[in-house]
């Protein structure tokens, strides 16, 4: 009896289980779900909660993803107007706008098959915009000339056109460059001009050091002649005014010319005898004429 | 009850087939891996049910083929019967030994080979395979396995208890099979309930579970054919056929190993274990206790303990009804309410601008001219450029654009500061972030320009992408507070930046030109100045010595006038005697005495002294 109370007490809980399954569905506060009754969509439900269905294969649940979904499509090859070839990616924030339009136009409402539609269009896009665009739209240190939230904004208003024409209950809530750059190509020939705007700074550098220092030297040496040739000045002036002082004293000399010729004479005299001067004398001179004139003690003859 | 068994095999075998078809249709639609190795393991149980149907064919014809003789003997006569070969009257018999002899042997080789080769190549699908359970067919598979789990189970467990009678062990392969069917399929309505839930990688684990048990039974057929060979066949014995796996038996009858283990405690104890009334109780209350243990399984999904540093948010029936902050919590069980936890105390970061690369960064040095992770290059304008590429290049076929490339490392750190804002606004939040935060790099770094973004730009630029990308973030509303962005790393391509390099040695290179000549220029300038400072003080001594000795000198002569005026001639003579003597002190003298004033007198003054006196012709007296 007790066995057969648990057996029954199972099956039971297996039928609820069941049933439960079969009649009820959860959506969660992420979910939006669809119910169809033999394939045509009869009922939405973007609220969550649980909700009572027909089972299988009366009444069928297809349950999506609410929440803004995250796209990236490819980093691919453009043309701008300027001739330049521009890699870009861009990143889409998209939803399911209507679910029911969702599930029909949509494969099974597989969200891969969304994306794939939706890298269709978003690439169309941004390569018609990118187009009609010259890099310098893109890549500008002039704020002026800088559109990039323009050129973003042109690329959802396309997309965002282009799923509204469509009807597939999608749409973009925002936009925008995952990553610009260069092709490989491109980007030697960058790496190279940058190259040679450095070896610009280089010979910059390299020439305005030597013209600088050349120019310190200069003016140094120039402002050295200068306080030389000041100092000259100014010693010629000193030496002058030596001059003028001992002029002064000439007067005293005139009193008396005889000696004082005979005295500057005697100077002179000293002065241009030094200790390397050779001297020639005869006897005459005095005081070497004492060699002749002077008395000697031998007997008188 | 002979036909009976005959047809409950049969009722196996059909069973067997149009379940194994409809669980191999509701794998293709569900694309369930557990689903997959449910229906091989039904394909096995179809090949079973039909061998035990058809030998049970064989020993029914042999049985009736033995009643029609023992009619006929009693019939002619025994002795006219046995005249006959054994053969000839014993077709059906003969039949059926072959059929052990040869047909079943090679029917157990070839389930080793689709056990063995189904586990190998089922192992393989499982992990190459990275398709999952579609969400929105998940439910009806889970009830349309649960379903066939429930059919096989009613059916299985009743040729079970059929096959405990005597003469009916034909039937216990099948039956094993079909109820071991079952438990796997309801083993994969668990899985894809497990997918549908919190443990995605249920179905999995179901599947691999699956291929081992597969794997096993393929062993265990090895073992049976190989003991096979040496088995002592004692005539009148029934032998297990070959095909009835007792690993299958034991999954679809556990209670069979409880029977075992008690056999075996007996033994080993020495006395009737298997009698004591724990061991009566506990198998008596089997069922119940593992009713008990599930009911516990549920009731532990009631509680919730939060981890430091996270956050979960708790649905009831798929709405959030409450944030659950660390700590324990209670709840309904699984499925009413669930948990979905987050960490948002934690500091979460990612980099912007290169992949990190476990080689590169055990480096210790970071270097630009050296690559030290994945690095990407970012377009970045350039003033210089852009002004000038106005003109006509004509010199190359391939025309630089007017922009930079810049490689970065920009992490960025934040914290989740509405756990609900984060788990319901955005399917990839966390994609979704580092998306935002890498459009704010990319668009700062259009805008600016190459050189300002190496120098001065830099500094403010950490500030002004922090902000930008809260904005962006909340625009998106992640729920999400920036804490900090890094801008440390910021420099040329690994290709140019050597060059970069150069002109700051050339930088320097100026600098250290200039200091040099400003160097000679200081000590040019001293030196005019000491030179200058030293001829206007000889002229300043010069003037003093001047003037002083002119004074001097006038003084003398003053104080000499009255003595030359005294005696003139006497003075004059003094005076030149004493400045004669004094000047010509030190002077070389040469004085001539010729009384002959008309001689010619040469005197080599370059000769030395002695060698001119040794010439001189001294007059003699």
């Amino acid at each position: 009896m007790k066995r057969n109370l648990i057996t029954f007490a199972i099956g039971a809980m297996l039928v609820v289980v069941f049933a439960l399954l079969l009649f009820v569905f959860q959506v969660r506060q992420s979910e939006v779900a669809v119910v169809t009754t033999f394939g045509k969509p009869v009922a939405t439900h973007t609220n969550a909660g649980a909700y009572f269905k027909l089972p299988w294969p009366i009444q069928k649940v297809y349950k999506f993803d609410q929440r803004i979904q995250n796209f990236e499509d490819k980093y691919s090859e453009n043309y701008t107007r300027d001739n330049v070839t521009l890699l870009a990616s861009v990143y889409v924030g998209w939803r399911i706008s209507d679910p029911s339009r969702f599930l029909l136009t949509i494969r099974n409402g597989s969200m891969v098959d969304a994306q794939q539609k939706l890298e269709g269009i978003l690439r169309s896009a941004k390569i018609a915009v990118i187009a009609s665009n010259e890099l310098s739209s893109l890549v500008n240190p002039d704020p002026q000339q800088l559109k990039f939230e323009e050129i973003e904004n042109k690329i959802k208003a396309t997309v965002q056109a282009q799923l509204a024409t469509n009807n597939i209950g999608m749409s973009v809530e925002f936009l925008g460059f995952k990553k610009i750059g260069l092709p490989d190509s491109v980007t030697q020939t960058v790496f190279d001009r940058m190259k040679s705007e450095r070896q610009q700074w280089i010979s910059k550098y390299d020439s305005e050091g030597n013209a600088e220092a050349q120019k310190i030297r200069s003016a140094a040496e120039r402002q050295a002649a200068e306080t030389v040739a000041q100092a000259e000045l100014q010693a010629n002036q000193i030496r002058a005014a030596g001059e003028a002082e001992a002029a002064k004293t000439f007067t005293v000399f005139q009193q008396n010319p005889e000696l004082a010729n005979f005295l500057l004479r005697i100077d002179a005299l000293q002065k241009s005898l030094n200790q390397k001067s050779t001297l020639v004398f005869d006897e005459r001179t005095a005081p070497f004429d004492l060699f002749t004139h002077l008395p000697t003690n031998s007997p008188a003859k | 009850m002979d036909r009976n068994i005959q047809k409950n095999g049969l009722v196996n075998l059909a069973a067997a087939i149009l379940i194994f078809i409809a669980a191999f249709a509701v794998t293709v639609f569900s694309n369930s891996l557990s689903g997959q190795a449910a229906s091989v393991f039904l394909g096995l149980a179809v090949l079973v049910t039909f061998a035990s149907w058809f030998q049970m064919r064989l020993e029914e014809s042999e049985r009736l083929e033995r009643l029609e003789v023992e009619d006929m003997a009693r019939v002619k006569g025994e002795a006219a019967l046995f005249q006959s070969k054994e053969s000839e009257l014993f077709p059906a018999r003969r039949a059926r030994e072959q059929f052990e002899k040869f047909i079943v042997p090679a029917f157990a080789i070839l389930l080793f080979i689709l056990e063995g080769g189904g586990a190998f190549l089922l192992w393989r699908y499982v992990h190459k395979n990275t398709h999952v359970i579609a969400p929105d067919r998940a439910m009806s598979s889970l009830a349309l396995f649960a379903i066939f789990a429930l059919l096989l189970f009613l059916l299985g467990r009743f040729s079970v208890t059929i096959a405990r009678l005597e003469g009916h062990r034909l039937l216990r392969p099948g039956a094993s099979f079909l109820l071991a069917a079952a438990y796997v399929c309801f083993g994969s309505a668990l899985a894809i309930a497990g997918v549908k839930t919190e443990f995605a990688s249920a179905d999995l684990w179901v599947a691999r579970a699956l291929c081992v048990l597969l794997a096993l039974m393929a062993v265990e057929v090895l073992l049976t054919l190989l003991l096979e060979i040496y088995r002592p066949r004692v005539r009148g014995k029934v032998a297990r056929p070959l095909y009835d796996s007792r690993v299958i038996g034991l999954l679809a009858q556990p209670e069979s190993l409880f029977t075992t283990a008690a056999q075996t405690l007996d033994y080993q104890f020495g006395f009737k274990v298997s009698e004591t009334w724990f061991f009566q109780v506990l198998k008596e209350n089997l069922p119940l206790l593992l009713l008990a243990q599930f009911a516990v399984l549920i009731l532990s999904t009631s509680v919730v303990f939060v981890e430091p540093g996270e956050q979960a948010v708790l649905e009831h029936f798929g709405r959030p009804s409450a944030t659950l902050d660390s700590g324990a919590h209670f709840k309904l069980p699984w499925p009413l309410d669930r948990v979905y936890r987050y960490r948002t105390d934690q500091i979460q970061t990612f980099v912007v601008g290169y992949v990190p690369d476990a080689e590169s960064e055990k480096a210790n040095i970071i270097l630009w001219s050296t690559t030290h992770a994945k690095e990407e290059n970012f377009l970045v304008g350039n003033r210089a450029t852009a002004t000038v590429q106005t003109d006509n290049d004509t010199t190359s076929t391939l025309k630089a654009p007017p922009v930079s490339l810049i490689t970065v490392s920009i992490p960025v750190q934040f914290q989740i500061t509405d756990v609900r804002a984060w788990a319901y606004q955005n399917a990839d939040p966390a994609a979704m972030l580092q998306n935002v935060a890498t459009r704010e790099v990319v668009q700062f770094l259009s805008g600016q320009d190459l050189g300002d973004v190496l120098s001065d730009a830099r500094l403010v630029a950490a500030q002004r992408l922090q902000s930008r990308i809260q904005g962006a973030a909340d625009d998106c509303h992640l729920g999400v507070k920036i804490l900090f962005v890094g801008l440390q790393d910021i420099h040329p391509p690994v290709g140019v930046a050597g060059d970069y390099e150069r002109v700051v040695g050339a930088e320097q290179q100026m600098i250290a030109k200039t200091n040099t000549a400003v160097a000679a220029a200081i000590r040019t300038n001293t030196l005019s100045g000491a030179m200058a400072f030293s001829a206007t003080n000889v002229a300043e001594a010069f003037r003093i010595q001047r003037a002083t000795a002119a004074a001097a000198r006038a003084a003398l002569f003053t104080n000499q006038i009255p003595a030359f005026e005294a005696a003139p001639s006497v003075y004059k003579q003094r005076a030149y005697f004493q400045a004669f003597a004094d000047s010509t002190k030190n002077a070389r003298k040469y004085i001539l005495l010729t009384t002959n004033t008309e001689d010619v007198v040469i005197l080599n003054l370059e000769d030395s002294i002695a060698d001119m006196l040794n010439r001189v012709n001294v007059p003699t007296e």
